[in-house]
């Protein structure tokens, strides 16, 4: 009867030995499969290479290792929301990172790291000046070209990197963090330090926030 | 890059804080940021460190928002079955 025990009688069904273990084991690992399966109804997309039977087949190996995962981290849990809340984002996350490297499977390193300057600053070379007055439509202009220097002048080549991969090409982290055998905190380090750097840049040629945004979301 | 996508990027480049959380401090707090949600409270006001690294990192939001939808469902009583899950999967 899984969705009828507290959070103290989960933690110790699951740490008893035994038929209550196994019963334990039994419901929360329904609970893991349904949260897998959850996740891949509404991301299709990303599994569209795979049969069926294949992709059932994999929820069922994501619900084992998200199961393995909840069993490892008992001690973790806290106490501060439902056990059965704590332990889904153990198998949304397993899902995610799984579907997403179903999706970006066929595509090389270097396709995901393409970089082509022109295309990269097409949407801001665009004439977007269409209901602006000619003062605005320079100030836009400016704004493309100090993001660019930014990007060009004062990020790493890493920074640059993840930047180009995730933000211009929209790969998603996962599939950045399992091609560069990295981790989500480290990429993430990197694209903050990035966010960072475009801030000043566009503050320090006196860029502030609404008059900026209102430039670009001006756009019909 | 689409128009709408750089407005959301440029969005996010300023409202970037010299400290923001981890993707593990998030998953840590996470469930306890969705659960404030179902119960009807500001989430978003009692962790807002948490919120802003939801509104900066695309693979946590995209966890949190399956987690969110999860476990309303569930509060409502209308989390589908593993069966239907599995017809639901073509």
């Amino acid at each position: 009867m899984s969705n009828v025990r507290t959070n103290e009688e989960w933690l110790d069904d699951l740490r008893a030995s035994g038929a209550v273990q196994e019963a334990a084991i039994a419901d929360l690992r329904n609970l893991l499969l349904r949260t897998v399966l959850f996740f891949f109804s509404r991301n299709l997309g990303d599994l569209g290479g795979l049969a069926r039977d294949e992709t059932l087949q994999l929820a069922e190996d994501c619900a084992q290792d998200a199961l393995i995962a909840v069993m490892n981290h008992l001690s973790d849990f806290r106490g501060d929301s439902k056990f059965t809340t704590w332990a889904y984002k153990f198998a949304v996350n397993i899902a995610l990172m799984t579907a997403r490297r179903e999706r970006w499977k066929g595509v090389s390193l270097d396709e995901l790291s393409f970089s082509d300057d022109s295309a990269l600053f097409e949407w801001m070379r665009e004439d977007k000046s269409r209901g602006l007055v000619p003062d605005q439509s320079a100030m836009q202009s400016e704004v493309g070209e100090t993001i660019r220097e930014v990007i060009e002048r004062d990020l790493t080549d890493k920074q640059r990197q993840i930047l180009i991969m995730m933000v211009f090409n929209e790969v998603p982290m996962d599939e950045v963090v399992r091609r560069l055998g990295t981790n989500r905190n480290a990429i993430y380090k990197l694209l903050h330090d990035a966010r960072r750097k475009l801030k000043s840049g566009l503050q320090e040629r006196g860029f502030e926030v609404g008059e900026t945004l209102a430039l670009f979301s001006a756009q019909g | 890059m689409k128009s709408e996508s750089f407005e959301n990027w440029l969005r996010n480049i300023y409202k970037t804080q010299d400290e923001e959380i981890s993707c593990t401090e998030c998953f840590d707090l996470v469930s306890r940021f969705v659960e404030l949600e179902v119960s009807g409270e500001s989430a978003a006001a009692k962790m807002p460190q948490l919120k802003q690294h939801l509104d900066q990192c695309r693979a946590c939001r995209d966890e949190y928002g399956t987690l969110r939808e999860l476990r309303r469902l569930e509060d409502e009583g209308e989390a589908p079955s593993v069966d239907d899950l599995r017809n639901s999967i073509r």
